[in-house]
């Protein structure tokens, strides 16, 4: 009889133990999180994500970089180790030495190594990516590179410049067993070609729908991803789809905060002003333009409080002349401002009167500036024909130079203070993204000079120093006219996914790869 | 007959409202007089857009574009149409069967999927597009007039006036234009009220003159405006070139209808 009760008592014990086990806290979570988590955002094609074959605007960046990582990754507050643990920079600022992280392995299951990271440095010299990092003024800056051992690589430079970890950091490392034997990589769109080895594989892309499929890859060295599947779905309405529930996020207007603020199922985060709109003048196709007090007269005929309050609903800051944004680290905001005033801006015209071409592209927010532009400058004698066409083709007349005055909006405002270099110093860059985009013609002793000065020093506080005197610099001459850093909000159910997080001079935070990831401890 | 008198009326006086446009609104349609997205109210009946322009403003003004592109593309094809057509039923055989099979490929074509590529490469310009409406829009009427001409050939009194000498031009004018006026006619109005509809969907689309103010333009701003559906101003916005594009196509619609039976019993008594 003792021992049927000792028995029965072992069994229960047992069962308590079972019944514990199953409905603890922790095993309730493991079994949440069996389901897996699908986010849906608004897609629209931004090309093959390879590094050879996206399209360069943000939205088509930033799905080839969930594929392809990189030495060094964008945190909230600057780079951090990613690939690469850790690194040395020698005293002449000449060599740069990565330690790369072990048991990386790419898509398809081979190993990641200092090798794959020689070939990414050399192929890109040779077929340098949509978003080249490498090539200043139209020449690869790495000189030689010296694989270690598997894990170590060391990078050399020919000269020492401050922006250069960022710069080697930010290139993607794509893998020596595909691509050697490609040899014109922008054609290549074999599945192959989004091997990488980031946290996200591209399951499906339909270029006629503009939708995309990510999948976490099981094998990531890294933070796990806390998001299974990203997915890129064809929308009309956003706000529409996100109220259906199509989307799981979505930029909102200024006027309909009001209807989410106090609802706890939302989310709303404000993006920073690191996006904007500028006006670029062709100063080859009309000389006229040379004339700076024009130019000055064009900044002040422009009434960027009415463009920020009528076409941003209020949600934006007007830029600053002297290009680097109000939100950015190094701006100065002693520069000159162009406070509208058309009476002001007759008398620097001083009754002359001028008719010219304004391309853009026939998105609404840029036909409605183009309309208020339009009105303000007449007032003033300027007469504008605006010219608008699709996103694409404006693009393309900006690479080529083709147009009279263009209106280009586009992000990347808030990157190293480095892009006033590429922007306003006519520097050569193969970097297909519209920070890139130069003025046609403009050319300023003093502002090239110091342009050159502050890209090989690299002590930072006299950096910052140059940085600060080149706004007001180029405020002064205001070769183009930036006009407004968008500041939009955006809104998110937190119950459905709460990840979503910012770079540190980024204003998307689903472009954000870390959004998708398992925050570091 | 009643119902045409008043589509004519209704016609007439959007025209007279899109020509007088600046009369016939106090305030200016290019040029904010307002807050945005103001509701109707006395001094701006049919409210503020989101740059603050008057609304009814716009609709006046978009009526004298819409009438513009609209007889503009229909009268080009109207009457292009009409003398392909004539030449192609006088003249028969290879003249005829090339027309015709150019007619057969135009139908096959799709008009609007077409006419966003040809808008898109030409740009945008209300030039441009009454010419792609017009190069569309031909084809009906030449292959109505045509069987009209092959028809009237029989007759006994073209075929005399062939015997005396008579070329084209004196049977056009005596006896091919003043026989078919009634049907190109029908088909001009008709013509009207799809181009019409055309330029509005192209100018929906951004494939119109991007400062035109055209109806289509209009409807296009309100609803590229983020969040519109949460908001009382589409009521206004999205309504008024709506309601303005529905009555003139509607206009035209019952005008084409009461002209063309009317024709058409004139040609059977």
């Amino acid at each position: 009889m003792r021992e049927i009760r000792t028995t029965l008592s072992a069994i229960s014990m047992i069962l308590i133990h079972l019944m514990i086990f199953f409905i603890s806290p922790e095993n309730a979570l493991a079994d949440s999180r069996k389901s897996p988590v699908v986010i849906n955002l608004a897609g629209g094609d931004y090309g093959y994500p390879t590094p050879f074959s996206h399209y360069p605007r943000g939205p088509g960046i930033y799905k080839m970089f969930l594929i392809f990582d990189s030495l060094l990754e964008k945190g909230e507050n600057g780079h951090i180790p990613w690939l690469a643990e850790k690194w040395d920079i020698s005293g002449d600022g000449r060599v740069y030495t990565f330690h790369l992280k072990k048991n990386v392995q790419w898509h398809d299951g081979a190993p990641m190594t200092a090798a794959d990271v020689k070939f990414s440095f050399e192929y890109f010299s040779r077929h340098p990516a949509v978003s080249d990092d490498l090539n200043i003024d139209g020449k690869s800056f790495i000189q030689k590179i010296h694989v270690t051992d598997t894990h170590t690589v060391s990078i050399h430079v020919e000269k020492p410049f401050a922006p250069c970890l960022g710069k080697i950091g930010r290139s993607r490392i794509i893998p020596k067993h595909v691509w050697e034997a490609v040899s014109d990589p922008r054609t290549f769109d074999d599945p192959k070609a989004v091997i990488g080895c980031g946290p996200y594989v591209l399951k499906a892309y339909n270029r006629e729908q503009g939708a995309y499929q990510f999948a976490a890859f099981p094998g990531y060295w890294g933070p796990k991803p806390r998001v299974d599947v990203i997915q890129f779905v064809p929308v009309s309405d956003e706000i529409l789809a996100f109220h259906a529930g199509e989307i799981d996020l979505t930029g909102v207007a200024p006027d309909l905060i009001k209807k989410y603020a106090d609802n706890p199922d939302y989310q709303i985060r404000q993006n920073p002003g690191f996006w904007g709109y500028r006006l670029i003048l062709n100063l080859e196709k009309r000389p006229e333009f040379r004339d700076k007090t024009l130019r000055q007269a064009l900044a002040t005929a422009i009434d960027r409080n009415e463009l920020v309050q009528k076409v941003a609903r209020g949600a934006a800051i007007p830029a600053s002349a002297g290009y680097l944004p109000r939100d950015h680290v190094w701006y100065n905001s002693r520069v000159r401002e162009y406070d509208f005033d058309t009476d002001r801006a007759k008398a620097l015209l001083q009754g002359k009167t001028m008719s010219v071409d304004l391309l853009i592209s026939n998105t609404r927010d840029e036909l409605r500036i183009a309309e208020l532009m339009k009105i303000s400058l007449a007032r003033a004698g300027i007469h504008v024909t605006v010219k608008s066409v699709d996103m694409k083709t404006r693009d393309a007349a900006i690479r080529n130079s083709d147009y009279e005055m263009v209106l280009n909006g586009h992000g990347g405002w808030g990157m190293d203070a480095d892009l006033l270099r590429t922007v306003y110093a006519g520097g050569k860059s193969v970097n297909q993204s519209p920070f890139s985009d130069a003025i046609p013609g403009y050319s300023h002793p003093k502002i090239n000079d110091l342009c050159e000065r502050q890209h090989v020093e690299m002590d930072e506080i006299r950096r910052r120093q140059m940085i600060f005197e080149l706004q007001e610099l180029i405020a002064e001459g205001i070769p183009q006219i930036p006009l407004y850093n968008t500041t939009g909000h955006v809104v998110y159910r937190p119950a459905r996914y709460n990840g979503w997080r910012y770079m540190f001079d980024h204003h998307d935070m689903t472009h954000n790869k870390l959004s998708y990831l398992t925050p570091a401890k | 007959m009643n119902a045409a008198r008043i589509s004519l009326a209704i016609i007439l006086l959007v025209t007279a409202a899109g020509i007088f446009s600046q009369w016939v609104a106090v305030h200016p349609h290019n040029l904010p007089s307002g807050n945005a997205l103001e509701a109707p109210s006395p001094n701006h009946w049919l409210g503020t857009d989101d740059l603050g322009i008057d609304l009814w403003a716009q609709i006046c003004h978009g009526a004298g574009v819409s009438v513009l592109v609209g007889v503009s593309a229909a009268l080009l094809a109207g009457i292009g149409g009409s003398l392909i057509g004539m030449l192609a039923g006088y003249l028969g055989g290879i003249a005829d069967r090339i027309t015709m099979r150019m007619t057969d490929m135009m139908i096959i074509l799709p008009d609007l999927p077409t006419m966003i590529v040809l808008g898109a490469f030409f740009g945008p310009g209300l030039i441009n597009i009454i010419l792609v409406l017009a190069l569309f829009s031909w084809t009906g009427t030449a292959r109505i007039i045509r069987s009209r001409i092959l028809s009237m050939k029989q007759e006994q009194y073209i075929a005399a006036a062939q015997s005396y000498g008579a070329g084209f031009v004196h049977l056009a004018k005596t006896h091919f234009i003043p026989g078919v006026l009634p049907i190109a006619l029908a088909s001009i109005i008709r013509l009207t009220g799809r181009a019409i509809v055309a330029e509005a969907s192209l100018s929906f689309l951004g494939l119109g003159d991007p400062t035109s103010k055209s109806w289509g333009l209009i409807l296009n701003h309100a609803i590229n405006f983020k969040g519109i559906y949460f908001m009382d101003c589409w009521k206004w916005w999205i309504m008024s070139p709506l309601v303005a594009i529905l009555i003139l196509v509607g206009a035209f619609a019952i005008l084409a209808r009461e002209n063309e039976t009317s024709a058409v019993s004139a040609f059977q008594k």
